[in-house]
């Protein structure tokens, strides 16, 4: 169930596509008994055993030949943990609210996959993720509303718009560096929420219907029967949902691992001796600031047209910080990491509901003894041990 | 309370050998803003539905055990679609008592109808949740912020002012209050001399009041809750603006008073139905509600919360935990006694309103406008000889 | 529009400023010693008027009556309180983050700052809800036309000058201020030349927390009300005044907190029927003064392109 059961003392001996399977295997149940967990006590005792098991897998070496096998054979644990996730799917099949975590988690990833480009890669900060994403919600909004541009455009639009509307600060965030290109970003942030709810022309502060996602006639929001048995139709929305965040994470690893991935390295640690060496610090910058927002805005649209109605106090300077937490939790720069860290963020306070009001106050405690035990997040960033491979 | 699984085939014989005890228990949500800035209202509504189950579960005469689940929705559309969806795609649950934000009462209603559940809102305010839809499973116990405004603009056009300034915050429940009051006051032949806009964590109001004080206006209409209300009408002071404070259901709650001491004296609210302290039951809750030892008030719409309890057990009690016969039912509601007055669905599930309560703060309480000194002339409201 | 109106708007603008800019140096000073931004700053503010707060009930509960020996035992409490929170936050959370990288400490002080946050909303009685912070300052004003000059307003504002030219003195005149502007300058030289590093951040971390004190008993004065939900906000425009100014820099902490005063009072003023996209205003000239000085109103000195 967890890597624990994985022996450790011939670690070595073992192909490494073994642990890249066994890891996600790990990664699988861990999520489905999290998932499944019900009453306020399950979730306590779920919790509490399976730091002791992470812990214990650590002690005994098995994390780390799990992880290392796992990095080494990247495409074997991608597989895995598709087949992972596809387990999950069939195991809550008519769980609608589980389907619901699950593709929110999906698409929550997919968003702050976006900033991982933008300060993980390149350490251009941005604390307005949620007005990107907002962003991507509203156009999806309005074109899948008013007019009849088939849905897959419209999420390509909503990303556009995003990257477009970003383009507005590059000129701003070129010139400044560290915070102060951070407050920029949090006037923005602050700003488009205070926009959208003064004005009224795409729905003021009560917001928007949304329409759901539909491809070639299939309506995403219906449920279908696969021989008699009742699927939800979250399905569709998780597999979609996966395609997006799957997509962007190939892109992610294969920009890293080229020599993009470099360039951006070396105007992240030092943008002097970047541009000594004849790196074109603001072409970078730009490339993965729009880009970064571009994904952000498409995740946006999608979770619009899943969760079929949108208000300005949805992206407020709160969620940007949310997703700022994400990535930082994950272990700046390191795009596994940042799955996990978008898991435990979604799914902790939704599963601490039965505490009711005190909810927030345990989640935070939570996040800052994790910070207090593990300062560079939960997965920190390795070095790039050598060009072309893995960092 | 959970109950580890080996224990429970013995439990289930413990129980099958009492008769007494032998009721099976019906699940009912309860959603509302538990944390964040509306969370004292949210709060209010939690312990209200929550004593209305006690209540319940302590009469040996019902037929039923309820357990009331409580999700928090932020006040956040996608959150409140999120508890929404556990609720009701959770078939073990009959029926819920849902919502005070009207973002995310409005973003629920399709969860809702898709999976079913029947609803009674108890404290969101847009007329479009009741209205914006053909929905049967979707009810309302409170009014809606046009019954409200309208009696409010009859009334202070009543009292003879004329000049109003409007301060709303920019959320839904602001913003809907701004529009429905302008329209009903104006069609009076009131004057608005200036309409603002602030945000509803703003903490300083003197730029706005300043000019509202250059403006000289006989009213300051504040649509908005307690937090702001409370700055707003202090900056008044501050600023030496001195004119009737007069605000929404919002603002209803004793913990207005108490932010404010004397200043709120004389300051004019309006809030859909009946006054708690007048009907039979009214008495009875409160008095149930302090006996609880709940640590925050019922707020102004906790009543509505309890009555929404009490109506959707009232029902199950009638017609069994099916959720079609619980609609089925809802839709006969007419006339039904609660303590916010009589109740009575129409075709969209709305409660026909057939009461606005006015209230004015007399000596560090609301009292109703009927029972006031103001009404009966021996104060004065401010700028009235 | 008539002097008087435009007084009212200065005198408005100057106490928000005076009150920012207070909340503004408590950043600069923990990012000049650690280049780190503690982001539970503004609820430490919320946190160092709800412990005066406590304060005056419990000794109006008590009896004392005297609103002189009130306001006093009123600023001691929140003072001492908020800078030995600020050690113990320094302690605790900042301090052992120093490797990671820096965000990690913006991340664990705006958890801190939730926590501390959902503490003051579930644990102080009612506190979910506003509260009423007792007038403790003389209430009477100086009426000049269509201007009102309130006597606790300008006691405040003096209280606040005194405040900030005794910071001066204090970073440019003392051994402590040597220390501190030594830590700030470069902690390595600092540590060679016998200055005990942690002692001297642990010490500007309760001055900055101090300070912060100081501002939310100006807040409660001010207003004459508290609530647990004001901290984030203000702490967004605290970091905003610091950066606008030029983080590190004392005097543009001052200068950035007024002149954000100065925009939301001219946004909500000029603004007469728009006064909703006040913010919105505020922001947008915010993002066009960094555009032009991208390292604040007073800027760090920097040369570092080729």
């Amino acid at each position: 169930m967890t890597p624990a059961a994985a022996p450790a003392a011939n670690a070595s001996s073992r192909p490494p596509a073994a642990a890249a399977i066994a890891l996600a295997a790990a990664v699988a149940a861990l999520a489905f008994t999290f998932l499944h967990a019900e009453s306020q006590a399950a979730v306590g005792w779920i919790a509490a055993s399976s730091v002791a098991a992470v812990l214990a897998a650590a002690r005994l070496g098995a994390l780390r030949w799990a992880s290392r096998g796992a990095l080494a054979r990247e495409r074997t644990t991608s597989v895995a943990l598709a087949a992972g996730l596809a387990a999950l799917v069939l195991a809550f099949h008519d769980d609608h609210f589980t389907l619901l975590l699950l593709a929110r988690v999906l698409l929550v990833a997919t968003a702050c996959l976006g900033l991982h480009v933008q300060f993980g890669m390149a350490g251009v900060v941005n604390f307005a993720g949620a007005a990107f994403f907002g962003i991507g919600s509203y156009t999806a909004a309005v074109l899948a509303g008013r007019t009849s541009v088939p849905h897959v455009a419209v999420l390509a639009a909503a990303g556009a718009l995003a990257a477009l509307v970003g383009s507005v600060l590059l000129l701003p965030l070129l010139r400044t560096r560290g915070h102060y290109a951070a407050l920029i970003t949090i006037a923005f942030g602050i700003g488009f929420r205070t926009f959208l709810e003064v004005n009224d022309a795409l729905g003021g502060p009560q917001g928007l219907n949304v329409a759901g996602f539909s491809l070639l006639g299939f309506s995403f929001n219906e449920n279908w029967t696969v021989r008699g048995v009742e699927v939800s139709f979250y399905v569709a929305y998780v597999a979609l949902a996966f395609l997006l965040l799957g997509g962007a994470f190939a892109v992610v690893r294969r920009l890293e691992t080229s020599w993009i991935g470099l360039a951006l390295d070396a105007v992240r640690l030092d943008e002097t001796a970047a541009a000594s060496f004849g790196v074109r610090v603001p072409r970078w910058k730009i490339g993965a600031f729009t880009l970064g927002n571009f994904v952000t805005g498409v995740a946006g649209a999608l979770s619009a047209m899943m969760t079929g109605y949108i208000a300005p106090n949805a992206f407020t300077f709160q969620e940007s910080l949310v997703f700022v937490s994400i990535v930082l939790l994950g272990g700046i720069g390191n795009a596994w990491g940042l799955l996990l860290a978008t898991f435990l963020v979604v799914v902790v306070p939704e599963k601490l509901q039965a505490i009711q009001e005190y909810r927030f106050l345990l989640f935070a405690s939570l996040v800052v003894l994790v910070l207090v035990f593990r300062p560079s997040g939960l997965v920190p960033r390795a070095l790039r041990r050598r060009f072309g491979e893995a960092p | 309370m959970p109950i580890p699984r080996p224990c429970l085939p013995i439990l289930v014989l413990a129980l099958a050998a009492a008769p007494a005890a032998a009721k099976d228990t019906v699940k009912i949500a309860f959603v509302g803003p538990l944390t964040g800035g509306n969370s004292a209202i949210g709060l209010g509504g939690r312990n209200s539905a929550d004593l209305a189950v006690r209540l319940r579960n302590a009469d040996p005469k019902a037929r039923h055990q309820y357990e009331l689940v409580v999700l928090d929705d932020e006040c956040k559309p996608d959150a409140g679609v999120q508890v929404a969806t556990r609720a009701a795609a959770d078939r073990s649950v009959a029926a819920g008592v849902t919502h005070y934000c009207s973002v995310v009462a409005m973003a629920t209603t399709g969860v809702y109808h898709r999976f079913g559940l029947p609803t009674v809102v108890w404290g969101a305010v847009l007329p479009d949740i009741t209205y914006g839809h053909d929905f049967k499973e979707i009810h309302r116990v409170n009014g809606t912020m046009i019954n409200q405004n309208e009696t409010a603009a009859k009334f202070m056009l009543g009292q003879g002012y004329k000049t109003w300034v409007v301060v709303h915050d920019t959320t839904d429940y602001g913003k809907g209050h701004d529009k429905y009051f302008t329209q009903f006051a104006t069609a009076g032949g009131a004057k608005i001399l200036a309409d603002f806009g602030v945000g509803a964590d703003q903490q300083d109001f003197t730029a706005e009041l300043t000019q509202a004080k250059s403006l000289k206006p006989d009213v300051v209409y504040f649509g908005g809750l307690t937090p702001i209300g409370v700055r707003i009408r202090q900056q008044m002071d501050k600023l030496g603006l001195d004119a009737e404070f007069q605000g929404t259901s919002g603002i209803v709650n004793d913990d207005f008073i108490r932010a404010l001491g004397p200043l709120a004296e004389g300051v004019v609210a309006f809030r859909e139905g009946a006054d708690a302290t007048k009907l039979p039951g009214g008495k009875f809750f409160l008095e149930k509600y302090a006996a609880q030892g709940y640590p925050q008030g019922p707020e102004a719409y906790g009543p509505f919360a309890y009555v929404a309890a009490e109506l959707l057990m009232d029902t199950i009690e009638k017609v069994g935990p099916d959720r079609k016969k619980i609609i089925a039912e809802l839709a006969n509601v007419r006339n039904r006694d609660s303590i916010v007055g009589t109740i009575t669905f129409d075709e969209h599930g709305q409660n026909v309103v057939p009461v606005i309560t006015k209230y004015v703060v007399q000596d560090g309480k609301w009292v109703l406008w009927e029972d006031s000194e103001y009404a009966s002339g021996k104060r004065k409201l401010k700028g009235r000889r | 529009m008539d002097a008087g109106l435009l007084g009212q708007y200065v005198v408005n603008g100057a106490m928000l400023g005076m009150m920012y800019a207070l909340v503004a140096l408590g950043f600069t000073l923990f990012f000049g010693v650690l280049d780190v931004i503690q982001f539970a700053h503004g609820d430490v503010v919320t946190a160092g008027a709800f412990a005066g707060l406590a304060t005056a009930l419990a000794l109006s509960a008590a009896g004392v009556r005297s609103d002189a020996a009130l306001l006093v035992a009123v600023a001691l409490a929140a003072i001492l309180s908020m800078a030995a929170l600020g050690v113990a936050l320094a302690r605790a959370l900042v301090l052992p983050l120093r490797s990671a990288p820096p965000l990690n400490v913006l991340l664990v002080t705006l958890m801190a700052g939730t926590v501390l946050r959902e503490c003051i909303r579930l644990f102080f009685p009612n506190g979910s809800q506003p509260h009423r912070f007792p007038a403790l300052l003389p209430s009477g004003a100086f009426v000049l036309g269509g201007l009102t000059l309130r006597h606790d307003n300008l006691l405040m504002l003096g209280a606040g000058v005194l405040l900030v030219v005794g910071m001066h003195l204090l970073i440019r005149r003392t051994r402590l201020g040597l220390a501190i502007r030594a830590v700030a300058q470069d902690e390595e030289t600092a540590r060679t030349m016998g200055i005990d590093f942690e002692r001297i951040v642990l010490v500007t971390f309760a001055i900055g927390s101090g300070l912060a004190a100081v501002a939310g008993t100006m807040h409660g004065l001010y207003y004459n009300e508290v609530n647990f939900g004001s901290g984030l906000l203000l702490g967004v425009i605290g970091f905003s005044a610091a950066i606008i100014g030029g983080l590190g820099n004392i005097y543009g902490a001052i200068l950035g907190g007024f002149v954000f005063a100065a925009l939301q009072t001219l946004g909500a003023a000029a603004l007469p029927f728009a006064s909703a996209y006040k913010d919105v205003f505020a922001f947008a000239v915010v993002i066009v003064l960094m555009t032009i000085r991208p390292t604040g109103l007073i800027g760090e000195r920097v040369s570092e392109r080729v």
